[in-house]
C-alpha cells in the first residue's frame, strides 16, 4: 500500500496547507465526474480522497505517524457518481444539452435533426428561466403597500405587481410564470423584481422602526398639549407633557413598518423647539424681565466658560 | 424523495438548495405536493458539494463546470448512439468508416 503522503505527493512534514492544495490540484484532474469515460479515475480519485481524509484531520494524521491505524479508513458505503445516472436514459435528459454541438450538421444535412436532438430521444420539459428586474418606488408606498401596474422590458401585457405593505430597499418580490416560458409545455419561470426605495425626506428607517424629528412651538413646549404628529399611515393626537425640550423623543408604539413576521415596529419622533416666525415685542419684554433665563448656562461643562 | 429530506441527505439548507435550482444546476421534476428528488439528483448534488468545497470552486466556476458537463453528457450520449448505430452495420460499412475516420 502506497502511503497517503506519497498518494497525494506530499513530504511527512507538509503543512494542512500544503495538503489542502495538492489535494485540490488531483482532485480536480481525477473527479470521476469531471472524466466521465476514465474508469481509473474513480480509484486513484478515491485513494486521493482517503489520504485527504486522513492526512486533513490532524488527530487521524498523529495516529497514522504512529503508526496506530494504517492507511485505509473505516469502510464507507459505495458512492453513485453523477456520471453514473448522466448516461442512463430516463435522468440524462433532463440534464444533458445538446446546445454547442449543433454545429457538427447544419440545418439541411440529414443527421441535423439527430445532432440537436435533445437527449435520448424524448423531448423533455423544461421550467423557463427566471427573470430579474429591478424598479425604484417611493417610501410611503413600500411602507403601506400598494398595487402598481408595470410593464417588463421586452415587451408583453402590463402586469399587476402588489407591494406589500413593509416592503424593504433590496426586497425581491417574485411575479409566478412571468419568466422565460417554459419548454415543451413546462411552466413558465419567474420574473424576480429587485424593489429598491426612494429614501422620504422625514421619515427615517432603523430596522422596523421609523424615526424623525417635528417642529413645536414654545407654548407647546412650555406647557405642554396635544399636537398632530404625522406618521407613516397618517397624522395621529399625541399628547406632549409640559416642558417637552428640544431632543425629547416620544414613542409611538406600532407606527412603524410592517414585521415580516406580523406586528409593527415603532416610531420615534424626537421635538424640535422652533420660536415663532417673526420676533414678538411681549414675548421679548417678557424674556427681558425673566431673572433667571439670564443666569442659566445650557453650555455648562462644554469648556465655553470664559 | 423531497426537498426536506434530499437537504437532510446532503446535509444542506433549504435555502442552499433553492439557490441550486434557481441556478438551474438542479432541476429536479416538480410534483403538485412539490419538487420529487431522485438518486441522480442526489450523485449531482454530491458533485456540487465537492466541487465548492474540497476542489474550491467558486460558484460562477460551478456554473461553468456543470453547462460544460452537461453538454460533455449530451454529446457522449449522441456519441453512444452514433457508435451503436456504425456497430449495427455490415462489416465493410464499418471497415469502411474506420478508415473514413482514422484519414481524418
Amino acid at each position: 500500500m502506497t502511503s497517503p503522503y506519497e498518494t497525494l505527493g506530499v513530504s511527512r512534514e507538509a503543512t494542512q496547507k500544503d495538503i489542502q492544495s495538492a489535494y485540490r490540484k488531483l482532485a480536480k484532474k481525477l473527479h470521476p465526474d469531471l472524466n466521465p469515460g476514465d474508469k481509473g479515475a474513480e480509484d486513484r480519485f478515491k485513494a486521493v480522497s482517503a489520504a485527504y481524509a486522513l492526512l486533513s484531520d490532524e488527530e487521524k494524521r498523529g495516529k497514522y505517524d504512529r503508526g496506530e491505524i494504517d492507511e485505509t479508513g473505516a469502510e464507507t458505503a459505495p458512492r453513485h457518481y453523477y456520471r453514473d445516472y448522466a448516461s442512463s436514459g430516463d435522468t440524462a435528459g433532463r440534464y444533458e444539452s445538446a446546445h454547442g454541438f449543433s454545429d457538427f450538421a447544419d440545418a439541411d444535412d440529414i443527421f441535423s435533426s439527430f445532432f440537436s436532438r435533445r437527449s435520448g430521444g424524448q423531448q423533455q420539459r423544461q421550467r423557463g428561466r427566471d427573470q430579474h428586474f429591478s424598479m425604484e418606488i417611493g417610501f410611503l408606498d413600500a411602507a403601506n403597500g400598494t398595487k402598481t401596474e408595470i410593464s417588463l422590458p421586452g415587451g408583453g401585457p402590463a402586469l399587476d405587481l402588489t407591494i406589500p405593505p413593509g416592503t424593504r430597499d433590496g426586497q425581491t418580490l417574485r411575479l409566478r410564470g412571468k419568466g422565460e416560458p417554459g419548454f415543451n409545455g413546462a411552466p413558465a419561470g419567474d420574473a424576480l423584481i429587485d424593489i429598491r426605495v426612494r429614501p422620504h425626506p422625514l421619515f427615517a428607517t432603523d430596522g422596523d422602526d421609523v424615526r424623525y424629528e417635528v417642529p413645536i412651538s414654545l407654548s407647546e413646549a412650555v406647557l405642554g398639549g396635544k399636537i398632530r404628529v404625522p406618521t407613516i399611515d397618517g397624522a395621529v393626537n399625541v399628547t406632549i407633557p409640559p416642558h417637552s425640550n428640544t431632543g425629547k423623543t416620544l414613542r409611538l408604539k406600532g407606527k412603524g413598518l410592517h414585521k415580516s413576521g406580523g406586528g409593527h415596529g415603532d416610531a420615534y419622533v424626537s421635538l424640535k423647539i422652533v420660536l415663532p416666525q417673526t420676533p414678538d415685542p411681549a414675548l421679548s419684554a417678557f424674556v427681558e424681565s425673566w431673572a433667571d433665563g439670564k443666569t442659566e448656562d445650557p453650555r455648562k461643562g462644554m469648556g465655553g466658560q470664559a | 424523495m423531497n426537498d426536506r429530506e434530499f437537504c437532510e441527505h446532503l446535509d444542506i439548507e433549504v435555502k442552499v438548495l433553492r439557490i441550486w435550482i434557481e441556478q438551474r444546476w438542479l432541476m429536479p421534476r416538480e410534483a403538485d405536493s412539490g419538487w420529487l428528488f431522485e438518486d441522480a439528483d442526489l450523485a449531482r448534488a454530491r458533485l456540487i458539494q465537492d466541487l465548492t468545497g474540497p476542489m474550491g470552486v467558486n460558484d460562477d466556476g460551478v456554473d461553468v463546470a456543470m453547462r460544460l458537463l452537461d453538454q460533455i453528457h449530451g454529446l457522449r450520449s449522441r456519441l453512444a448512439v452514433l457508435m451503436n448505430a456504425i456497430r449495427s452495420q455490415e462489416p465493410e460499412v464499418q471497415r469502411l468508416i474506420l478508415s473514413r475516420v482514422e484519414d481524418e
